[in-house]
């Protein structure tokens, strides 16, 4: 990649080399959030839930921070093709984390919410597989983005169909439960609340990924199907 | 349309023809002259020429007291001629600007440039011959020496302005006084420019012949002495043309062939000292 | 706002006449200590005049005078009493155009030492390659310091004047307009190097070019018909002015 050589301003590729770095920062406190909303949920843990709350505050400082940073690049250096890409990334890759995070907060809510209630036999089954995956899926799009790996990209946003089945799978069992005993209705309600937002979360990673084939083959493939995008950008054959 | 593109093409060729003719009837005299001098004087051309002192009337002879008495003359005005002008150029281009002093003295210069040789000789005839009571060497040398200053005024000033202003300003950012600034890089900046000045200047006393008449007059014999009349290439010219007698013409045509020559090597040294000095602006 | 910071240059009130022309109308600022300072504006706004009076360049032609205070250090350097070659001293100077001296390399930048110290020659080759190191052009050059300087390529003579303006060892940097005669590569070499040299100089850097004081600079001074509009750090300046004339500048809006 391009931006990985230096420039002849060493301070700006330090500046360029920083926002990279900050995202990627901001995106391991986002899964911490999300893996602590999920811990709290199952675990009926009330206090781990409002740390959840309490800390979603920071990842939205993040967000206007590294927000500032790159209108501060752009204001100053002027940043072209490679450059200017990772800046627009990045700005586009902050709000989609910041949504995580909301997420995240979502599911601390609920886990808050949950805590006094009484727990359900399988344990959150179906919203502990789900948000192994989409863990799973963050942190492989956060390597993908830090190594700017388009394959791994390409293969992250294919994991966005799993998920979807995964939850639909889910959403059928929740209903179930709902049909054969209408007293749980309130809790499992609350429980597909979070499984929606761990589904959510799966199609922000999916955004993140195409910004990482955008910044570094510099193509919008937004709105394009998947294996559109393997002819062209990996020049594989569909499967 | 058709019409109006003949005319100018016509035009065109008419003006082209006339200004190429004129070039050729310039040119043409010029190769006569150059031609004419070339035969003559090669025949005259050999080794007496150079050792030989200038002959009585029908005895052989040469050229070399008159030679010698050139130089002596030319290098004398040239080391008089040289630091004024250059000093006074660099005052002019440095120091005066615009103010009123360096335009009366660029106005005098100006004349001065273009004042008859003639009287020149006839100037220092007056103030330094008559008090002397006779011709000198040195009487010659400063003849020459005021034909040639307004040239290398007029050069060094005109050199020192083609160099950059920022130049000096550079200099004298650096905290630099001015006398050093001038000194060690505009002079530098300017050098070839300023050696050229002084080599036309000297190419131009080299023929002359006006102010000589006044001043060191002639001598047929071996004298270096500055104080004495001294030979010199032109007015030897000058008399042995003149006499009836043709071993004489022979000398004068050889002497005229020998300045043309000095004077061709000066201005192909100016030339390329020019040439250096617009490359480096 | 640079006036927390220690002021290193403080102007106060100064104005500057050509003739009768006024050129700079009451200009009060500080230039920060260690920092770049950068005069934007457009053309005959009075930046190229501003920088020029902190090292009185303007003396050297009739008729131009400037009223006020220049503090350099608390010093007045505008004062009649003061030293004007020991202000050279401190206060160096780079131009628009390269003006490497007819000379070598090594002349060029032992000109300036030899008017204010006597080195022997081998601490004066030391200082020759200090300065061209500090310059970013001993890599490029020591292989050929007996070489005029005018050999040199467009970029290299400007460093070439620079390290030229470093080796007198000066305190502060006056840029006037130093990449604006020169290639986008080499501009991007003089940036970096501005940025590296910020660390022992106060820099100030007059430039028609916005986004070069947008890369270079940490002050930002926006100039418009000699009076100083805008004065603030860059970042702000950049993103967020607070005057309307700044605003309409810096966004290409003006005129």
């Amino acid at each position: 990649m391009e931006q990985m050589h230096t420039h002849i301003s060493r301070q700006f590729s330090a500046e360029l080399e920083d926002i990279r770095s900050r995202v990627l920062q901001m995106g391991g406190l986002v899964e911490q959030q999300i893996e602590q909303a999920l811990d709290a949920l199952i675990k009926g843990d009330t206090a781990l839930g409002e740390n959840v709350i309490l800390h979603d505050t920071q990842v939205n400082k993040m967000e206007v921070t590294i927000d500032e940073e790159c209108n501060q690049i752009i204001a100053r250096r002027q940043p072209a093709a490679s450059d200017l890409r990772l800046v627009v990334a990045v700005i586009k890759t902050i709000t989609d984390l910041e949504r995580i995070g909301d997420e995240a907060e979502k599911i601390a809510r609920m886990a808050v919410r949950l805590a006094g209630e009484e727990r359900p036999k399988n344990n959150y089954a179906e919203i502990q597989t789900l948000g192994i995956h989409v863990r799973q899926m963050l942190h492989e799009t956060l390597d993908a983005f830090a190594r700017l790996d388009i394959e791994a990209a390409v293969r992250v946003a294919r994991e966005d169909v799993k998920i979807d089945q995964k939850y639909d799978g889910a959403m059928r069992q929740l209903i179930t439960y709902m049909m054969e005993d209408p007293r749980t209705i309130s809790r499992v309600l609350n429980v597909i609340w979070a499984a929606r937002a761990l589904e959510r979360i799966g199609d922000h990673a999916c955004n993140i990924c195409e910004y990482i084939i955008y910044l570094v083959k510099g193509k919008d493939v937004r709105h394009t199907s998947l294996d559109q995008v393997e002819r062209e950008i990996l020049g594989k054959e569909s499967r | 349309m058709d019409l109006r593109y003949l005319r100018r093409r016509t035009v065109n060729i008419v003006n082209l023809t006339g200004s190429l003719l004129a070039t050729v009837f310039g040119l043409f005299w010029l190769f006569w002259i150059l031609w004419t001098t070339l035969s003559y004087g090669v025949s005259a051309f050999d080794w007496n020429l150079f050792h030989q002192n200038t002959p009585a009337p029908g005895a052989a002879g040469g050229l070399a007291n008159a030679i010698v008495g050139s130089l002596i003359m030319v290098g004398l005005a040239t080391v008089i001629g040289t630091p004024v002008g250059i000093l006074a150029g660099t005052y002019l281009a440095e120091y005066g600007g615009r103010t009123w002093v360096a335009g009366t003295i660029r106005f005098i210069n100006d004349i001065l440039l273009s004042a008859p040789s003639i009287i020149i000789g006839l100037f220092v005839y007056e103030m330094v011959v008559i008090r002397m009571g006779h011709f000198s060497a040195l009487a010659g040398a400063i003849a020459l020496a005021i034909i040639m200053l307004p040239v290398v005024i007029r050069t060094t000033e005109e050199m020192l302005r083609l160099v950059p202003n920022p130049l000096r300003e550079a200099a004298l950012a650096l905290g630099a006084p001015r006398w050093k600034m001038i000194s060690l890089v505009a002079y530098r900046a300017a050098l070839s420019g300023i050696l050229t000045g002084v080599l036309l200047a000297v190419a131009r006393i080299a023929g002359e012949t006006a102010p000589l008449l006044f001043t060191a007059l002639n001598n047929q014999f071996w004298s270096t002495d500055l104080m004495q009349p001294m030979a010199n290439l032109p007015v030897v010219i000058f008399q042995f043309a003149m006499s009836p007698y043709p071993e004489w013409h022979t000398l004068a045509w050889a002497g005229s062939l020998l300045i043309t020559l000095s004077v061709l090597a000066l201005s192909i040294l100016a030339r390329t000292l020019l040439r250096k000095v617009r490359l480096e602006h | 706002m640079a006036n927390d910071i220690h002021g290193k240059i403080q102007v106060r009130d100064l104005n500057f006449y050509y003739g009768k022309y006024q050129a700079l109308k009451n200009i009060s600022l500080d230039v920060a200590t260690n920092m770049v300072t950068a005069f934007i504006g457009p053309s005959g706004c009075g930046k190229s005049t501003l920088l020029r009076t902190f090292n009185r360049m303007y003396e050297l032609y009739p008729g131009q005078r400037a009223t006020g205070e220049i503090l350099l250090d608390g010093e007045n350097v505008l004062a009649p009493g003061a030293d004007l070659f020991r202000l050279r001293a401190r206060v160096g100077m780079v131009f628009q155009k390269p003006t490497p001296f007819p000379m070598s390399i090594y002349e060029n930048i032992a000109f300036g030492v030899r008017l204010y110290e006597k080195l022997p020659r081998s601490e004066m080759d030391d200082r020759v390659e200090w300065a061209l190191t500090q310059a970013a052009l001993w890599g490029e050059v020591k292989d050929k310091l007996r070489q005029s300087g005018m050999s040199l390529s467009g970029g290299q003579q400007q460093r070439l004047c620079i390290a030229r303006a470093i080796a007198v060892k000066p305190e502060v940097m006056l840029l006037d307009e130093p990449a604006s005669a020169l290639d986008p590569i080499s501009t991007l070499k003089i940036e970096e190097l501005i940025y590296e040299l910020k660390k022992n100089y106060t820099i100030v850097i007059v430039t028609h070019n916005m986004q070069q004081a947008a890369r270079v600079s940490d002050f930002t001074a926006f100039m418009y018909l000699g009076e100083a509009v805008e004065f603030g750090d860059t970042n702000t300046i950049f993103t967020n002015p607070s005057k309307k004339q700044t605003e309409d500048y810096i966004t290409g809006r003006y005129g």
